[in-house]
């Protein structure tokens, strides 16, 4: 998968997963604090941050792979930052990642528009949340709070990680930096259209 | 193979960026055959380190660049190479210090270049170990790369070409950023390289002055991008510049006392005072990584001072890396950013640092001395009593400078102040009224110009040459 | 001794932790997780060395998230009929549910542990080769992360660095704090566009140095499997299996 990639996607991939390695581990610790005080929902309406790098990887990068890549990536970084929850968050990494690269894979890695965004951040968000489910332990928890808790990830997975993901690439795009990625030969291209 | 396979053949070869009309490089046709000292040589953007880049094949792959013509890399067409694969024999030092690592130190950055190469175990230790001491970098082994001043950084990154044993040096302005001595040694010491080894070097460079007979052929680009000359090379002059008046005025307008800072709990720089009157040019001089941009950073607040005071009436900053300054996406807007100066002095400026052609590009797609001029000009449009510059020599040809020194005694002229870190003692000795002179992060003191160009035992404990004109008056008089 | 859990191989050590979060993640009683979470400290105290107070700092929010868990699966869990042990306004709190409870909120607190264990014993470069030398991690994405990962200090300066040099050309701060939070894209963009300069300079040094993203024959710092590997594996599997058995057994 990675023979068609160039050496600098990787890296600006990695990189990016370094600044949003460092946003995630905010949260992480901010929401853990919050989650004492309302419980687990806390983490549900805040989730969407978690899928937001795979989104704009994607976006830049346009390769199969981008998505599950970054996010993983970035699971990792948070993990190297020493700190980090670790080993579990590299697993939940991938998963999430898988979500977002489904949704994109379905569009036959052709269509980045804002809707594919947004399924790309709910699709994220049903896997994260098949695997918290067995992993924390849902099952245990009345149904009808769970299906609170899915709604509102998949919500904030579509506003946040996909809404948000679309505004900084959107913005990053208009700084020039990103020529030489597909994102920036796309634009081009319609233009030409 | 027979023995006269060019390393290099270039046949009718064109190059532009994929947002451009024009091309940069024209057709430049030329052979580079095994064991040439060839220096290419231009106005500062005119496509030199580019074609560098197409020389060791990181374009047009990694630009989307378009490319016609024939480029052969030891008689293989250069599209047959994988990414990587050509630069097991192809080294290169970048001219951007902070732009060519990518291990966290020294140590590891040599290891894994060995790496790449498939060398065995065995061999790894011994080679690191030579190369350490062939470069006098021994004592840097484990030090942070990122950590290091811009001069170390040069010389690691070509601690990391040699270590290859490259058949052939690609080098993009390697002494720009080295103290002048250290600039010497290293001429003497690739010197004695190419004729242990028999190297190919193929590099850019501005400042030829300094080089003295080193390279056998010289190929000039001109500004278009077409090639001007290709002779056998002759040594150069140094850069002329008229002397400067002083404008000293009597009032303070920079007074520093008992700074200091450390980082990370190190020591960068003990407890320093000095002053700057208004309209002052001083240059601050001194060893690679003896702290000079770390006083420009404390004077202007980036590091934080651990100790002291800066009284000053308002301080203007052109940082060694000037990328971090552009805040827009255009040069003109980059420019008028501060909204001090009027359209027409904009205009002026532009003109005179050779950016007008240049006004609507992204300030980050253009060549190293372009940004550097950016930055000054954003800076001298700023209108701030104090201007710190840290290098704005490097990187700049002859016109440049010259351009740049009759900028700086305008402005000095109508009050403003100056402190220039540099290492070209022929720019300094044109524009300094004073010299400070700084070593292991102590001031050492302030000199009069003059002064200091007599006392060579300061010099030379401070890594300093006294400037050629200097040397060659007091020749005359002998 | 001491040193036992830092010198474990770090893929070994990634396989041993995921794998017992795995395993345990299929029990809902309250002990498999307790006698776990015990045992993980145990393993901290005797093959480790650490810094408890650092520790203890980044293990209190855990326990804060544990707090909240307890308390939401005591009011959200599914019903369960059964005995009533304890009545609080109008809410009846069950035998099995108090179990289900802490059951979850021992998970959250043995999980923590278990992943400060990892992040504090390894050191992230070693984690990133072992995976590249034992687990066959692509050198293009092993190496990818390590540029990523030099630069982590390098961001955090660049993040002041930045700020610093807007105000010096005259960039005006936003006083009111909800402002100055909107206006962090400000400095995000830089930071980001920043990245994607890094990264291209990054890529370009290592294709330089004649990287070309095939795996190596010769490493310089090779990482390595041995004994304590293996009897360290076989420790952590001892200590699954006593607190799945007493777990059964217990309740
Ligand atoms: N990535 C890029 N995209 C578009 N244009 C570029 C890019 N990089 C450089 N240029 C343009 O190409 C020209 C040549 O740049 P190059 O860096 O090769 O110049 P140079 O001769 O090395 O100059 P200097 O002496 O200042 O380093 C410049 O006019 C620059 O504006
Ligand atoms: N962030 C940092 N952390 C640790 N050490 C640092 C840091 N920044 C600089 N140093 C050290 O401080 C010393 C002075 O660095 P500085 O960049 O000021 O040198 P310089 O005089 O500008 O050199 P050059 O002429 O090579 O640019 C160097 O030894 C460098 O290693
Ligand atoms: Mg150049
Ligand atoms: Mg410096």
């Amino acid at each position: 998968m990675l023979k068609s990639w160039k050496l600098k996607e990787v890296v600006l991939m990695s990189l990016f997963a370094i600044v949003f390695g460092i946003v995630y581990l905010l949260f992480v610790h901010l929401s853990n604090i919050w989650a004492g005080i309302i419980g687990p929902i806390a983490y549900e309406w805040l989730f969407g941050i978690w899928f937001i790098v795979s989104i704009i990887c994607m976006n830049i990068i346009r390769k199969p792979g981008a998505a599950v890549l970054s996010e993983s990536m970035a699971a990792a970084i948070e993990v190297l930052l020493g700190n980090a929850v670790g080993p579990r968050l590299l697993l939940s990494g991938i998963v999430q990642g898988l979500g977002a690269e489904a949704a994109f894979a379905v569009t036959g890695y052709k269509h980045f528009n804002l809707a594919v965004f947004m399924l790309a951040g709910a699709g994220s968000a049903v896997f994260s949340f098949v695997y918290g489910y067995f992993i924390s332990g849902y099952a245990a928890l009345d149904p009808s709070f769970v299906a609170l808790m899915f709604t509102l990830r998949v919500l904030s997975g579509m506003i946040i990680a996909g809404i948000g993901g679309k505004y900084i690439s959107d913005g990053l795009l208009a700084t020039g930096s990103l020529r030489g990625y597909a994102i920036a030969r796309a634009e081009k291209g319609d233009a030409g259209a | 193979m027979p023995v006269h396979e060019p390393v290099f053949s270039l046949k009718n070869t064109h190059f532009r960026f994929p947002d451009d009309q024009e091309n940069i490089l024209k057709d430049l046709t030329f052979d580079i055959f095994p064991g040439e000292r060839a220096v290419i040589s231009g106005p500062s953007g005119c496509g030199k380190s580019t074609l560098l880049y197409l020389l060791n094949r990181l374009y047009p792959l990694n630009c989307d660049g378009i490319l016609s013509g024939s480029i052969r890399l030891f008689g293989k067409r250069a599209e047959d190479y994988a990414p990587g694969e050509i630069n097991h024999r192809v080294a290169t030092v970048f001219q951007d210090p902070d732009s060519q690592f990518c291990m966290p130190t020294v140590e590891a950055e040599l290891a894994f270049t060995l790496e790449n190469l498939h060398v065995p175990f065995k061999e790894m230790e011994s080679r690191i170990t030579d190369v350490l001491s062939l470069t006098g970098l021994t004592p840097l082994r484990h030090a942070v790369i990122q950590s290091l001043s811009g001069g170390m950084k040069q010389r690691v990154a070509t601690a990391c070409a040699l270590i290859m044993k490259p058949e052939v040096l690609l080098l993009d302005e390697p002494i720009s950023h080295l103290d002048p001595l250290t600039a010497k040694q290293f001429i003497a010491w690739l010197d004695g390289l190419q004729k242990q080894f028999g190297l190919t070097i193929v590099a850019v460079e501005h400042r030829l002055d300094l080089w003295e007979s080193f390279f056998g052929r010289d190929i000039q680009l001109d500004a278009d991008g077409h090639i001007l000359a290709d002779q056998r090379f002759a040594p150069r002059a140094s850069v002329k510049f008229p002397k400067r008046k002083t404008a000293l005025q009597t009032d303070r307008s920079l007074q520093v006392s008992g700074l200091c800072t450390s980082v990370n709990g190190k020591s960068l720089l003990h407890p320093l005072s000095f002053s700057l009157q208004r309209g002052e040019v001083t240059v601050v001089a001194g060893p690679n990584g003896s702290g000079k941009s770390t006083l420009l950073k404390t004077l202007c607040g980036i590091y934080k001072s651990s100790g002291g005071t800066v009284e000053s009436d308002g301080i203007g900053y052109v940082p060694q890396s000037p990328e971090y300054l552009f805040l827009t996406q255009r040069i003109k807007d980059e420019i008028a950013y501060s909204g001090s100066s009027s359209p027409k002095e904009i205009q002026d400026l532009m003109e005179r640092l050779r950016l007008t052609d240049i006004q609507n590009a992204h300030p980050f797609a253009v060549s190293h001395g372009q940004k550097r001029r950016v930055a000054i000009a954003a800076m001298l449009a700023d209108k701030r009593q104090v201007l710190l510059m840290d290098e704005p020599t490097s990187g700049q040809d002859a016109a440049a400078l010259q351009a740049l020194a009759q900028l700086i005694a305008e402005r000095a002229n109508e009050g403003i102040s100056f402190l220039i870190v540099t290492h070209d003692m022929e720019f300094a000795a044109a524009v300094a009224d004073f010299v400070l002179l700084i070593k292991d992060g102590s001031l050492t003191g302030k000199f009069v110009c003059e002064e200091l160009w007599a006392n060579e035992e300061l010099l030379a404990s401070h890594h300093l040459l006294a400037p050629k004109g200097v040397k060659l008056r007091a020749e005359s008089f002998a | 001794m001491r040193n036992l859990l830092h010198d474990m191989n770090p893929s070994v050590k990634f396989i041993a932790v995921a794998l017992s979060m795995m395993t345990i993640a299929f029990f809902f009683n309250p002990w498999t997780p307790l006698i776990f979470w015990m045992g993980v400290l145990l393993f901290q105290v005797f093959l480790s060395r650490l810094n408890w107070k650092v520790w203890a700092l980044f293990m209190l929010p855990f326990t804060i998230g544990a707090f909240g868990y307890l308390w939401t699966t005591l009011l959200f869990g599914t019903e369960t009929g059964g005995q009533i042990i304890w009545s609080f306004a109008g809410l009846d709190i069950t035998a099995e549910q108090l179990e289900t409870a802490l059951s979850l909120s021992f998970r959250v607190l043995a999980f923590s542990t278990l992943s400060l264990m990892f992040a504090f014993t390894t050191d992230p470069v070693k984690f990133i080769m072992s995976l590249m030398q034992q687990l066959k991690l692509s050198p293009k994405l092993a190496y990818g992360i390590m540029v990523g990962y030099q630069f982590l200090p390098v961001m955090k300066d660049e993040f002041t660095q930045i700020q610093q040099a807007q105000r010096l050309r005259g960039a005006v701060e936003e006083k009111n704090a909800l402002k100055r939070l909107l206006d962090m894209r400000r400095v995000l963009i830089p930071m980001l566009a920043g990245a994607v300069r890094k990264a291209e300079r990054s890529a370009f040094a290592m294709e330089a140095r004649g990287f070309t993203g095939e795996a190596r024959t010769d490493y310089y710092q090779p990482i390595r499997i041995g004994r304590i590997d293996f009897w360290m594996s076989a420790l952590f599997v001892l200590l699954l299996a006593a607190s799945c058995l007493g777990g059964i057994w217990l309740s």
